[in-house]
């Protein structure tokens, strides 16, 4: 961004914990990604086979599954309580229109703006409703084959959702809002990232150090 | 009946359009085959069960005695064949033995095979066998919740799916299935499709003379027909004999739901990420301000909120840097 001799100064925004349980998600979402356009479209078959065989993402795929649930249900635990909506999400929300000519919002936004919440909570209700519904994908004998079906329907109907928020989630915090994936790799953030994004956040921070 | 014919691909599971026989008249039912049991010629000897097993080269599974003239329980992943007994009280006069031949019926509309996601891993010939191709099996089991006859079954060491080939090996080669050939009765008979619903339709007249009024040749419509024919001479006990009134295939809403579904999901894929495409090109990337800009912005916002506890109103500052 900056070409400058000294080390900037930077501010911790995500800590290692919070670093690793993002990136097990992400990692294994992306392999159920991968897999589930190999299992559920014929045209994208060939997908299986830089996946160890049609007959290997099969096995994996609900395993990974779990696994994913599980990350999801722990960055639920430690990010509840910054993801509750409040007066300013509200604000934030009637300035959308801004925010996505602008990317930038006037509202004074806490350490997750509205967007950053609801994306929070559509992937912890995606991610839970896609286990119930891989269920019966899981162990198709064990029930009838119009719940099987049906099933299937919804299993996929959820996975497109997630398509979507996954496109959106990826562009903003890499193509369009430069210095936010780094808070996510190496864990820190500019002063000036923390300031025009998260203002009421970034000054928290400061009064904390000081 | 010609074999190279009747081995052509009609469709594949998992697969649009993959039907491959360019050859003339292929719409007339010439080249369909099926085979045909006859189930008052049946004896339970359970040949049929033996020449399965040797012709596919099955292993042998240990039974028990459970009360009855039946082999084994239940159709195996090695066990393809399997003549079912049943015994009913009937009202008047002593008891209905009834002795149904267990294996796939090979539907013209396979429930199996519209199940099924792994492409080619179940594979309908024109002739009209349905079979499953292992190597292409991922092992989902969608195809045994899908069978409305209880046909395909699942094998936990190899993680794939097994059931009849109806001998299509011998067939192509201008033989009858192996249960056929060991038949010492005639019970199991196999030809064209159309000799085998003459045959059948002519047996049930038969046995309606003899007194079974309710005799009737199974080839429900709701699986498209059969390619593995019953004559049932008690037509009323079709429960009783293991065989459902009326089959269909299961999610006839389900399929077409699907095949769109797709579709939606290929285009709406693609329209995302062209979308976002076009999105970066009008609006690019949105760097913050300078430090110093960013952070007295965020301060004065702070003393804002002290003062007046309102979102304050700010200047929309440019947030591009050249």
């Amino acid at each position: 961004m900056r070409t400058q001799a000294e080390p900037q100064e930077m501010i911790v925004r995500y800590s290692m914990a919070e670093r690793l349980l993002h990136w097990f998600v992400a990692i294994t979402f992306i392999y159920l990604l991968l897999s589930g356009f190999a299992l559920g479209y014929p045209r994208m078959a060939w997908l299986n086979d830089i996946l160890g065989g049609g007959q290997t993402a099969r096995f994996l795929h609900p395993i990974v599954g779990v696994a994913f649930t599980v990350g999801v249900v722990l960055m639920f635990v430690i990010w509840l309580r910054d993801m509750v909506f409040d007066a300013k999400d509200r604000a934030w929300s009637r300035d959308l229109r801004n925010y996505v000519r602008e990317g930038h919002s006037s509202v004074d936004v806490e350490r997750f703006n509205a967007g950053q919440k609801g994306y929070f909570w559509f992937a912890v209700l995606t991610a839970v409703l896609l286990l119930i519904t891989g269920l019966p994908l899981w162990f198709p004998t064990l029930i009838s084959a119009g719940w099987n079906q049906s099933a299937r329907l919804l299993h996929h109907v959820l996975f497109l959702l997630t398509v979507g928020g996954f496109i959106i989630h990826v562009y903003m915090s890499t193509v369009m809002l430069p210095g936010t994936v780094e808070g996510m790799t190496t864990g820190r953030v500019t002063r000036a990232w923390a300031a025009w994004h998260h203002p009421s956040w970034f000054r928290k921070q400061e009064a904390d150090r000081n | 009946m010609t074999t190279e014919l009747g081995l052509s691909i009609k469709r594949k599971s998992a697969t649009p359009s993959s039907g491959t026989n360019i050859r003339r008249d292929h719409s007339i039912k010439q080249v369909e085959v099926s085979k045909l049991v006859d189930i008052d010629l049946c004896i339970g000897c359970k040949a049929c069960e033996v020449a399965c097993k040797e012709w596919n080269d099955l292993q042998v599974e240990e039974t028990h005695n459970f009360g009855g003239y039946q082999s084994h329980e239940d159709l195996t992943a090695s066990t393809w064949d399997l003549m079912r007994f049943n015994e009913v009280d009937l009202d008047n006069d002593g008891i209905a033995w009834l002795i149904r031949k267990d294996s796939c019926l090979h539907c013209e509309e396979p429930g199996c095979l519209l199940a099924c996601p792994a492409p080619g891993a179940i594979v309908q010939y024109e002739n009209g066998i349905v079979d499953f191709d292992q190597d292409k099996c991922i092992g989902c089991q969608y195809c045994v919740s899908g069978c409305p006859f209880d046909i395909p079954r699942f094998d936990a060491e190899t993680q794939k799916v097994y059931k009849c080939t109806m001998c299509v090996d011998r067939i192509g080669n201008g033989m009858e299935p192996a249960c056929v050939k060991a038949c010492p009765t005639g019970s199991i008979r196999f030809g064209t499709k159309d000799d085998m619903l003459h045959y059948g339709e002519e047996k049930v007249t038969k046995l309606k003379d003899r007194g079974f009024d309710d005799a009737l040749l199974y080839d429900p419509e709701g699986v498209g027909g059969l390619h593995m024919m019953y004559v049932v001479p008690r037509g009323e006990m079709l429960d009783e004999y293991g065989l459902p009134d009326e089959p269909t295939v299961k999610g006839a809403s389900f399929f077409p739901a699907m095949s769109g579904l797709r579709k939606l999901g290929s285009v709406a894929t693609w329209a995302g990420l062209l979308g976002a495409a076009v999105f970066f090109l009008r609006t690019g990337r949105r760097f913050p301000p300078p430090e110093d800009k960013a952070v007295a912005s965020a301060r004065e916002k702070g003393g804002a909120a002290e003062g007046e506890a309102q979102p304050p109103q700010e200047t929309r500052e440019e947030g591009r840097q050249p």
